[in-house]
């Protein structure tokens, strides 16, 4: 009597390899329809299905042959690890970048990684956001030494290309025919606001200032980044900057509430 | 929301959020209770538990999950029972269940659900890891019989002896699927009602029935289709035979408008009401 073990490992190597597993059916064969060949069929449909929900964006911009494609390479590399499907796709910016052949235009690399923000930020850790209030509430000679937290869902993304033309086109039709993107150095911010997962391209001066929320500076610190920013990037002065960075991240709920003045 | 469940339910799919937050008055007439799939919420935050809880409110519940992988021979993933723990308490489900079966072996998830070897020895190892998980979560689970579209040399007993005696060693109850009987009736050849006539009553707590894609010669277990006729007999002989069971409809693909699952609903409970034995009364 086979261990449960041998016969599992010689079940799932098979399945992986796409390829029959002699010995341990009473039918043998992949050319038996109906049989193990259904496994070996579900489970990369199954995957490749994931890996749709999770990039839709990508998968519109390919059409279905070139994401099969792109799938059936992740998904013969990369089998998951996960409990859950729902985090299946995690490394495909990275197995993209290591296969650039994989993809007609090097800007759908930024794709990827835009759908992978957006899906994380949809099911985020929520938390209480800050409010107008909470910051009228904070006395002068306390303020330059405010810290912020940003809220869980927030993500910066460094991209090489302005892909956000491409998103509304394909997002408003899928048949879309779209343009070649532009180089662009930029910063993507993602976020999601109640439940609506939100995301817009950045200024030097917020990327940079948000930069510096996230590792933990002072409001004295943003405000002292954006004064060594060059005087033509930016025309108002420092702090005047930075409240205004600070109101306009107030009204996109990117802000915890603040739970204790230092 | 008090969570007795009774009568006939529906599997709670992201297309229906927005019915069962309008108009949840009506369709409490129709649907009974609501099982959703564990591994949904099982989530930081964001859109899946703020649509659970508020639904919660207005209906009972069972969990279902797809990742325990009961049958599996990597040790028992504590992480993960322990995320399903928060859940629970979070949910307060009547039960929760999982599938009789395993999902990967070696770290892998092979994200299907893969059929165990009826042999005494897949039992034993079953019976104590079922043993385990039951320890961890404090209290009884279900497994579901899963669709198989093959056949293990090494079997030593038919798929209805290998779950009769793990529902009596073990102690688990039974989320009894009747489609997934009638595929693995037609794809291994045998007679669905000697299955349901092996199968110890007491331990049989909920019923599914499904749509699945028959290709003449086999079948395979879909989800995406409304229940077919066989299905509906083979559900009437598992009433007569085993009485009020609380049941409802899975659909996983190709979902149809809210209102098309409820008429589909109503045949269940017609179905169920024509053939209970009529000493055991209503559902
Ligand atoms: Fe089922």
């Amino acid at each position: 009597m086979k261990p449960v073990a041998t016969l599992q490992d010689v079940f799932q190597g098979a399945v992986l390899a796409g390829d029959r597993a002699p010995g341990l059916f009473v039918r043998e064969g992949l050319n038996e329809i109906g049989g193990f060949d259904l496994y070996i069929n579900a489970y990369r449909a199954r995957l490749a299905a994931a890996l749709k929900d999770n990039y839709p964006v990508l998968h519109l911009a390919l059409g279905d042959d070139l994401f099969d494609q792109l799938a059936s390479a992740y998904i013969e590399q990369r089998p998951s690890r996960y409990r859950s499907i729902r985090w299946f796709g995690d490394g495909l910016r990275e197995f993209i970048d290591q296969n650039p052949e994989l993809l007609p235009h090097p800007a759908l690399a930024d794709l990827a990684s835009m759908d992978w923000a957006l899906r994380a930020a949809f099911d985020a850790a929520n938390a209480d956001v800050c409010r107008t209030e909470d910051l009228a509430a904070i006395l002068p000679q306390d303020w330059p030494l405010m810290r912020f937290t940003l809220h869980p869902s927030v993500n910066l993304l460094e991209l090489n290309w302005r892909i956000g033309p491409i998103w509304h086109a394909l997002n408003q039709d899928a048949d879309a025919v779209t343009e070649q993107p532009d180089a662009l150095d930029h910063t993507l911010l993602v976020w999601r606001q109640e439940l609506e997962c939100k995301w817009r391209s950045l200024e030097i001066a917020e990327a940079l200032a948000l930069r510096a929320v996230v590792r933990g500076e002072s409001f004295a610190e943003i405000c002292e980044v954006l004064a060594a920013l060059d005087s033509d990037l930016t025309e108002s002065d420092p702090s005047m900057l930075a409240a205004s960075l600070l109101s306009q991240w107030l009204s996109d709920g990117l802000l915890v509430k603040l739970t204790a003045f230092i | 929301m008090q969570n007795i469940i009774s009568g006939y339910g529906l599997g709670l799919r992201t297309e229906h959020y927005a019915d069962f937050l309008a108009d949840s008055e009506r369709l409490r007439q129709r649907v009974d209770w609501l099982e959703v799939i564990s591994e949904n919420y099982m989530v930081p935050g964001g859109k899946p538990l703020y649509m659970l809880d508020q639904i919660r409110r207005d209906f009972p519940m069972v969990m279902h999950g797809v990742s325990l992988s009961i049958g599996g021979t990597a040790p028992i993933d504590v992480e993960y029972l322990r995320h399903l723990k928060v859940l629970i308490e979070r949910i307060e489900p009547a039960w929760i269940s999982d599938h009789l079966c395993w999902t990967g072996t070696d770290g892998l998830n092979l994200h299907d659900l893969l059929p165990m070897p009826y042999t005494e020895r897949a039992l034993r190892h079953l019976v104590e890891r079922i043993s385990q998980v039951q320890e961890f979560l404090g209290r009884k689970i279900l497994l579901e019989n899963v669709s198989s579209y093959v056949t293990y040399r090494a079997d030593e007993m038919s798929e209805w002896e290998f779950i009769a005696a793990l529902l009596q060693r073990s102690g688990c109850d039974l989320l009894l699927d009747v489609n997934n009987i009638y595929v693995s009736s037609v794809n291994h050849g045998f007679n669905p009602q000697h299955f349901i006539d092996a199968i110890p009553a007491t331990h049989v707590r909920q019923i599914h029935l499904a749509g699945h894609e028959n290709h003449g010669s086999y079948i395979i277990d879909t989800h995406d289709h409304p229940v077919c006729d066989a299905v509906w007999d083979l559900y009437a002989y598992t009433v007569r035979r085993l009485g009020a069971v609380p049941t409802m409809i899975e659909r996983d693909d190709n979902i149809p408008p809210l209102n098309e699952l409820l008429d589909e609903l109503d045949t269940v409970r017609r179905t169920a009401m024509q053939n209970l034995p009529l000493q055991v009364g209503h559902a």
